[in-house]
């Protein structure tokens, strides 16, 4: 509530109510998503027959490819005259915004068809899942363009809570609820938290609006900064949570694995696009004069966020638990970028972001082909053999789960590449050798997975020595290097032909080409995140 | 991209534009079948061979004419062919061969069909051809970037399909072999991307130029403590692979454990990524580094030459026996390339080609034993000779080429090594030396138990086979080879030696080791300025 | 016509290449009369070469014909050369000549062997070897032949590899040699430094600038690789296991040729001797406490292969006592001499063998003189010429040598004296009771193995000489050995045709006593007598005697204990130490730290998870605590 008071106050100026002028043009893609989300539900509520989610789902992506197109038009002007902000400077148009624009609507487009499949098999009519999902893209799109505090808090929310909606939006399993009451009593209590940062940080500073609280800072030095740093403090403590970084990332196993996978997945990608682009500009644009002070604080949560997350997801023995665990592993390499604080750090995060969300996305919607009916199966042992019983899915898995440890000649590594590469450029070595530590161990457990699914009984196999291979699955893939047991059926893993929507096959498409094209040809997207860090 | 600029190969002073190329051939050669391949149906094992065969031999009529096309004499690189690939960080496709790297890119050439022609994988035919297909790719691209982030591609890409193949169709321990190899190689370089992103800034900062180009990235001025710290990142990859003492014990488990075809490839080819690395990338990068350190990897290589004997001597596995001979001999080429004299540093990289060739062969003979008896265990096999005289014969020749019999291939390269190290380094030579004994003990005795006393009569086992003809044919090329350059490794040696001596020449016109050289002027310095102004 | 001295070694190797490609296919005897035959090419050739060099002016005697560079880096350029001189040419008219007469006796001796193809692809392999290592004009091609021989005689002394013993002794032989080649080695690399070469004119002409401690180094370390081809000490006891092999390989590698090497390569670098006196007498004193040593153990050994292997160790003692003397005409007089008669002696042993059923105790012989006139004839020639009984060869060669040990040190002398005398008595003594005396062969028939052999041949024991190409080479060789002592007449300086032929190569580094006519008529005397005492000794002692528990103790028969002393002072502890490091240093320390890297990690994880307990007032408590921590630091930092 102060906040909004704050805003109104700016809003009276010498006497008289000055309503800013609004230039609708700079918000269009928002405008874009919320109107089509509305038409969506007019139209379903107009027609007492639901349409089905194919339906939906196509109409959600032409949603979204609009967004995409107009937010593609910001770019052209920002290329021509320079970024520029509006609506009583609250919004910033910059190439920074405009590469979070285009990435919601990616991640809307793809999710939205994962999601066709997973609806459809669980047949969960109607069009409330498409109309979250929009609004939350909304909030994040908001979020990357917003150039005031209070408006970031408004759209965190708007982001945030259709996630929580959506984790539980299976109800028949107790778990999706479960996720859903975990996720959102810890969302709120981050929120309460990140307001209390925002309001100390007005208390310091006199003003919201991040360029004027910049400008603030640039010219008065302030004697005691206290109230300040705190409200720093507190504000990274909110984004943190949005992000799952450790320690505050205790929800994330549990409501990863709760949620339905195609909304893990959507959450796991959107979340992290919406807190990154905050954080990346609150941080990097408004307060690098204090770079000293918080730049330690973030060096400890990246560190800890690697190490944690790929400690952690070594031992799990549920794939959907263990990608929750690799997102945190995936978080802390983003904060590499953002440790650095420079341009170069800015675009290798941005280019993390849009590398990580293809690729979170792709994962779950193959967890949730395997999961099956009821979204049930995820123990690591029913990926045994999946590549003798789904050859092509078991390569595109395979890519996938490459991609995220990596490997070269895919975007994996270029990610991880550019994320060292800043923070070596900013001199902070230990970090950079932590996160390839780090990525050592986190390779092992995606491997772990696709050898699993490869698993091949070995002609020169004799008696497997358990003992010994005990420790090369570091837990269950045991199994894995058991000949006996991959030859018979009885390998945990459910011998039933999976059934693979043709949604769930695009969506897939969209996501593992361009990590292999670009893995190879990758000039393109780094020279778009650079140039989109470059235009603040 | 443009094709025909992809394609444009210089072959350096005065060469013809747009000839063949070479070298990208043989770098997307195999990758092209491996791509072939996952398109055929798993089905039809025949056209999978045959396009994997095709291939690998493809690549080594390639490999052959870029042994013709290359001007001996000449220490720079050759065939060089840049190609930006992502501009903004400074990456190129930058690739070309010079004495160093040419006959390794030879001898993977060669290496690849024979495994492939010998690899007797069933199960999963095709996934087996495709990750060895890919691994050939790794490995030349390796010997061939020019370019250290393209190295570090090839180099880590190498790690997967040898996982695969280890954990896919390996013995028994597989799993925990396959686990162990992968973990270890992979964290040891992965602090060398660090290390490889901090190089390239300090020349940013020096230069204003970003680029991975290690001609370039050679001419760095380094403060002490930044190169030691570089050279250690390096190292440590290189020293994991090779693998040198106290590093090595991924090795047995992962010789041992691995299927005919990751044996060979592993301890024939990968292993000399490590010391390809040592020579190309420590020598040249960083020679502060290397002058300072060099006692202490000389000291290293020495006990791994004696350690690694005196392990091998006590073990009843063939394949964990050569594995620790490989750690022997893996040690003679770490002291000769930080020896850092022309005539050692030239021994190291033809040790390098020659260890490949007799640590194969001896690899290909215990499969063939194991095809027969189904073992590797050296107190189970006796007299093998009364019914194999053949094999028994090629056996010895491998066995002796490494003890290090002159005549024999492996004879020339640790005498260079050893007569160079002693130009600097007197006493780590004259311990290296005693290794020569300790070599002799362990095979002869293994030969001994294996081939000589009664054959030990095996109720419903069959008499022993003799070698059969294409099992011959597979092992005929090595064989010849291992007694040609044992006689005749001058060819050999003039092409390696020039771009060794230029190596050598930088490394002490940047360094000026302070080597105690046993009292007499830097004969280093003397001999390979002679050799340049010739 | 000296430009044809590259067929010196390249016919045995074409016989090599030839029987190993097609031996079976020739099979039996032609494979044998094959390789015979290029060995006695290689001869006629030598012979000629040697003409052609002989024409030569002295002063022109030496010719090197260059063939091909080996390899060339920097410095280190190693060409494959043949060096044509007096001292080469010897060595390469007695090696291919002698080894000529064993391929020809091998043909009957191995006729029963089916491997009989695959001895005679080692022999002439040998034979190349040995060509190489004597005409080489540089050390590592020399090296070359040096590994070469080693290898070959490996392969031959556990040809009968199904036979565990003679399996070990194979690799016992290698394995010595290669303790030796590790000397060679470092010598090498210590030349290559100081002079910058390994040909040896070039290094022979840059001795001034190395410096008296690396000479001593070098000469040590050379003769190190000497004692282990040569069977000095400390490296001997292989020679004796070496004798598991087929006899004529025992006579041409273990006893005429290769184990002459070591002989040859002192001579070869006399220069360097020269330089270093004391050098050269710690060689010398080496020499004579093996010949004694070797000697004594000679006396109490039953095997008839075995005596004659210690007399091999104790004459190639006085080969290095003349050697470090500086007499090098001496130690090659002695060389050629030593390898007629104890080739004679060896192939005589071999057809005693052969007709006793492969019977090689002495004990269980006797009495063979009348069955085998010519074996026993020719043996008596070996043994009055080993023994130096005037006028046979052994009494010059001999005499030689120990003329030369009195103008070094009467010591020297004095021990090589008392090793004659017992040199004559362990001769006579195996003569006496092989062939002398009343025959215990036939009691022996019923001895077990004896007796099965004798029915595995389907008849009993007639033991009888063999066929002629097994006698003919016994009377050359007796032939030779009886009258080789002419060669270097000590009385009138126009006799020594051996010391004016190898002058111009050592020449110059003679030790050069004066000995008056008279004196040298008193040496030869007392040799004489010595001699002549030694062998009536024997006689008297073993005439009728079979056993004599007194003088044949066990100390000697098992020579001294060395090598039960190496087995537990080296061997066994070395094993010990090797399983240590193979299970404790290796699998707990080095592979136990990596492992427990990897434990660690799992381990942390295991932890870690503990905190995820599923409530969320656990959670929120995280999230607040972490909130706490950032404001506690943000207290910590903030400025008033």
């Amino acid at each position: 509530m102060t906040g909004i008071s704050v805003l109104g106050t700016r809003l009276y100026g010498a006497g008289g109510l000055v309503l800013p002028h609004v230039n609708y043009t700079t918000i269009l893609p928002e405008l874009i998503v919320l109107g089509g989300m509305l038409f969506m539900l007019g139209i379903s509520a107009m027609r007492v027959r639901s349409f089905s989610t194919q339906f939906y789902a196509v109409l959600t992506a032409s949603i979204a490819t609009a967004a995409l197109v107009s937010s593609l038009y910001l770019w052209r002007d920002i290329e021509r005259h320079g970024p520029f902000t509006a609506i009583a400077h609250s919004i910033d148009i910059d190439g920074f915004a405009v590469f979070f624009l285009v990435l919601v609507a990616v991640i809307l487009i793809v999710s939205s068809f994962v999601a066709a499949g997973y609806l459809r098999r669980e047949n969960i009519g109607g069009c409330e899942y498409y109309a979250l999902a929009l609004i939350s893209g909304s909030g994040a799109m908001l979020m990357a363009s917003a150039n005031d505090l209070i408006l970031i808090f408004l759209s965190l929310e708007i982001l945030s809570i259709p996630l929580y909606v959506m984790a539980g939006f299976d109800q028949r399993r107790e778990a999706s609820s479960e996720a859903a009451m975990k996720y959102f009593v810890l969302g709120a209590f981050s929120s309460a938290i990140f307001v209390y940062g925002i309001a100390l940080t007005y208390g310091a500073t006199g003003s919201t609006n991040l360029a004027d609280i910049a400008a603030f800072l640039a010219k008065n030095d302030i004697v005691s900064n206290g109230v300040l740093l705190g409200g720093l403090g507190l504000m990274l403590v909110g984004f943190s949570f949005k992000v799952a970084a450790v320690p505050f990332h205790m929800w994330t196993p549990d409501v990863y694995q709760g949620a339905p996978s195609p909304a893990t997945g959507f959450m796991g990608a959107m979340a992290k696009a919406g807190g990154f682009a905050a954080l990346l500009r609150v941080f990097v644009s408004s307060f690098p004069a204090l770079r000293d002070d918080w730049q330690p604080i973030v060096w400890v949560l990246a560190a800890l966020t690697l190490l944690v997350g790929a400690l952690l997801a070594l031992v799990q023995r549920d794939m959907k638990r263990m990608l929750a665990y690799s997102s945190i592993n995936h978080a802390g390499f983003i904060f590499l970028g953002l440790q650095a604080v420079t341009a170069r750090g800015v675009a290798g995060s941005l280019y993390y972001l849009f590398v990580y969300a293809l690729l979170v996305i792709a994962s779950f919607a193959i967890v949730d082909v395997i999961g099956g009916k009821g979204d049930s199966t995820h123990d690591l042992a029913s990926y045994r053999g999946l590549y003798q019983r789904q050859p092509v899915l078991a390569v595109v898995f395979a890519v996938v789960l490459l991609a995220q440890a990596g490997i070269p000649f895919t975007t994996g590594f270029f990610a991880k590449f550019y994320v060292i590469e800043a923070s070596v450029d900013a001199h902070s070595y230990a970090l950079a050798v932590i996160a390839m530590a780090s990525a050592a161990i986190a390779t092992f457990f995606y491997l772990r997975v696709v050898f699993l699914m490869f698993g091949v009984q070995s002609a020169n196999a004799a008696v497997p020595r358990h003992a010994r291979d005990e420790f090369a699955g570091l837990s269950p893939s045991v199994g894995a290097l058991d000949p006996v047991l991959t030859l018979t059926g009885a390998d945990g893993g459910t011998n039933v032909a999976l059934s693979i929507s043709n949604w769930t096959k695009l969506a897939l498409f969209l996501c593992v080409a361009p990590t292999v094209v670009f893995g190879i040809w990758a000039e393109p997207i780094v020279s778009f995140a650079q140039h989109a860090s470059l235009l603040f | 991209m443009h094709g025909d600029l992809l394609f444009s190969v210089s072959l350096g002073a005065g060469a013809t534009k747009h000839t063949f190329p070479y070298l990208t051939a043989l770098i997307l050669l195999p990758a092209g079948a491996a791509f072939v391949v996952l398109l055929l149906p798993r089905r039809s094992r025949v056209a999978i061979r045959i396009v994997a065969m095709a291939a690998s031999l493809g690549v080594l009529g390639i490999a052959a004419s870029v042994l013709t096309v290359f001007r001996a004499g000449d220490g720079g690189y050759q065939m060089v062919s840049a190609q930006p690939w992502i501009a903004p960080l400074g990456v190129s496709w930058d690739i070309g061969v010079d004495g160093i790297s040419l006959f390794l890119v030879v001898l993977s050439a060669l290496l690849f069909p024979i495994t492939l022609a010998y690899a007797s994988e069933r199960t999963n035919l095709k996934a087996f051809t495709v990750w060895v297909l890919i691994l050939e790719t790794g490995c030349l691209g390796s010997f061939l970037s020019l370019d250290l982030l393209f190295f570090f591609l090839f180099f880590e890409t190498t790690l997967v399909p040898v996982y695969f193949l280890i954990g896919g169709w390996g013995h028994e321990g597989r799993g925990y072999a396959a686990t162990k190899f992968f973990l270890y190689t992979f964290a040891a370089s992965a602090m060398m991307l660090v290390g490889i992103i901090a190089l390239v800034f300090i020349h940013q900062s020096q230069t204003g130029v970003t680029t991975f180009d290690i001609r370039a990235l050679e001419q760095t001025r380094l403060s002490g403590t930044a190169s030691v710290l570089l050279f250690l990142s390096f190292t440590v990859a290189f020293v994991v692979k090779a693998p040198v003492f106290p590093f090595h014990t991924w090795s047995p488990d992962a010789y041992r454990e691995a299927p005919l075809a990751g044996t060979v490839i592993l301890a024939s080819i990968m292993a000399k990524l490590g010391t390809y690395g040592i020579v190309r990338f420590d020598l040249g990068l960083f020679p502060h580094a290397v002058v300072m350190l060099a006692p202490l990897l000389l000291t290293l290589g020495v006990i791994g030459i004696i350690y690694g004997g005196i392990v091998a001597a006590v073990q009843h596995d063939l394949k964990r026996l050569v594995a620790y001979s490989s750690l022997a001999h893996m040690g003679f080429i770490v002291i000769g390339a930080f020896a850092l004299t022309g005539e050692s540093v030239s021994g190291a990289v033809l040790e390098m080609v020659n260890h490949g060739l007799y640590t194969a062969a001896l690899f290909i003979l215990i499969a063939m034993i194991y095809r027969r008896r189904g073992t590797f265990s050296i107190p189970r096999l006796s007299g093998l000779q009364h019914s194999a005289p053949v094999m028994a014969g090629a056996f010895t020749v491998v066995m002796l080429a490494s003890i290090g019999v002159p005549g024999l291939n492996g004879f020339v390269g640790e005498f260079l090594i050893l007569s160079g190290t002693f130009l600097t380094h007197r006493w780590w030579a004259v311990v290296a030396t005693a290794g020569v004994i300790v070599a002799a003990v362990y095979l002869l005795w293994a030969y001994q138990q294996v081939f000589h006393g009664k054959e030990a009569p095996r109720d419903n086992e069959p008499a022993f086979p003799e070698m059969k003809v294409r099992e011959g044919l597979v092992l005929a090329p090595l064989i010849v080879l291992i007694v040609v350059l044992g006689i005749y490794p001058k060819p050999v040696l003039d092409r390696i030696s020039p771009s060794v001596d230029a190596l050598v020449n930088h490394v002490v016109a940047v360094a000026h080791p302070k080597i105690p050289l046993n009292g007499r002027p830097l004969h280093v310095q003397l001999s390979v300025k002679e050799h340049v102004t010739k | 016509m000296i430009h044809a001295a590259f067929l010196i070694p390249a016919l045995p190797l074409a016989g090599f290449a030839i029987l190993l490609l097609c031996g079976r296919r020739l099979g039996n005897p032609l494979a044998g009369w094959i390789a015979t035959g290029f060995v006695g090419a290689s001869f006629v050739v030598t012979i000629i070469v040697f003409a052609a060099l002989f024409a030569r002016s002295p002063d022109t005697r030496s010719f090197t014909q260059y063939l091909f560079t080996w390899f060339s880096v920097d410095r280190m350029n190693v060409g494959v050369g043949l060096l044509i001189d007096p001292l080469s040419m010897t060595m390469a008219a007695f090696v291919t000549g002698v080894s000529a007469l064993i391929h020809l006796y091998s043909i009957g001796y191995m006729e029963h062997d089916e491997r009989y193809s695959k001895f005679f692809v080692y022999m002439n392999l040998f034979v190349f070897a040995m060509l190489m290592l004597v005409l080489a004009n540089n050390f590592l091609v020399a090296f070359f032949g040096w590994e070469g021989v080693g290898v070959v005689s490996y392969f031959l002394i556990a040809f009968w590899f199904g036979r565990p013993a003679a399996a070990s002794a194979g690799k016992k032989a290698m394995i010595y040699n290669r303790i030796g080649d590790a000397g060679f080695l470092v010598a090498l690399f210590l030349i290559f430094e100081k002079t910058g070469s390994l040909t040896y004119s070039v290094v022979f002409a840059h001795l001034s600038s190395v410096g008296r401690a690396n000479l001593i180094a070098i000469a040590l370390l050379l003769f190190l690789g000497a004692c282990g081809k040569s069977a000095q000490i400390p490296l001997f006891p292989w020679l004796a296991d070496a004798m598991e092999g087929p006899t004529p390989v025992s006579a041409l590698i273990h006893a005429a040729t290769m184990v002459t090497a070591g002989v040859y390569l002192m001579c070869r670098i006399n220069p360097i001797l020269h330089l270093v006196p004391d050098a050269a007498h710690t060689i010398a004193w080496v020499g004579a406490a093996t010949a004694f040593v070797a000697a004594t153990a000679a006396c109490a050994q039953r095997d008839i292969k075995k005596v004659l292997a210690y007399s091999t160790v104790s004459q190639l003692g006085f080969m290095f006592l003349a050697a470090g003397c500086g007499a090098y005409v001496a130690a090659i007089f002695l060389m050629l001499t030593h390898a007629f008669y104890k080739a004679l002696l060896f192939l005589g042993a071999g057809s005693v063998i052969h007709a006793m059923d492969d019977e090689q105790d002495i004990k269980k012989m006797g009495a063979l003189r009348a069955l085998m006139p010519i074996t026993a004839i020719t043996c008596l020639v070996g043994w009055f010429s080993i023994a130096g009984v005037p006028p046979f060869s052994g009494f010059w060669s001999k005499g030689d040598v120990l003329m030369n040990a009195w103008s070094v040190a009467p010591a020297l002398w004095g021990i090589g004296a008392v090793t004659a005398f017992l040199t004559a008595y362990y001769m006579g003594r195996q003569y006496y009771l092989v062939f002398m005396g009343t025959p215990r062969w036939s009691s022996a028939k019923e001895h077990g193995d004896v007796a099965m052999k004798a029915v595995d041949h389907g008849s009993s024991l007639h033991p009888k000489d063999a066929r002629k190409v097994m006698t003919v080479p016994l009377v050359v060789l007796a032939v030779l050995s009886g009258l080789a002592g002419f060669l270097d007449l000590p009385f009138h300086p126009d006799f020594v045709f051996l010391e004016r032929w190898l002058s111009p190569v050592v020449g110059a580094n003679l030790a050069h006593h004066s000995f008056s006519l008279a004196a040298t008529w008193a040496f030869s005397l007392v040799d004489a007598a010595v001699a002549l005492v030694g062998v009536g000794i024997a006689a008297l002692v073993w005439k009728s005697a079979v056993d004599r528990k007194a003088i044949e103790p066990r100390f000697l028969y098992f020579a001294w204990f060395v090598d039960w002393t190496y087995d537990h002072a080296i061997a066994r502890p070395s094993k010990v130490l090797a399983s240590f490091a193979a299970t404790v240093v290796e699998m707990k320390m080095i592979d136990g730290a990596v492992n427990g890297i990897a434990a660690a990690f799992r381990n942390t994880g295991t932890k870690l998870r503990r905190v995820q307990s599923g409530y969320v007032r656990n959670y929120a408590l995280g999230v607040l605590g972490g909130a706490v921590l950032v404001i506690a630091y943000v207290v910590f930092r903030a400025r008033g």
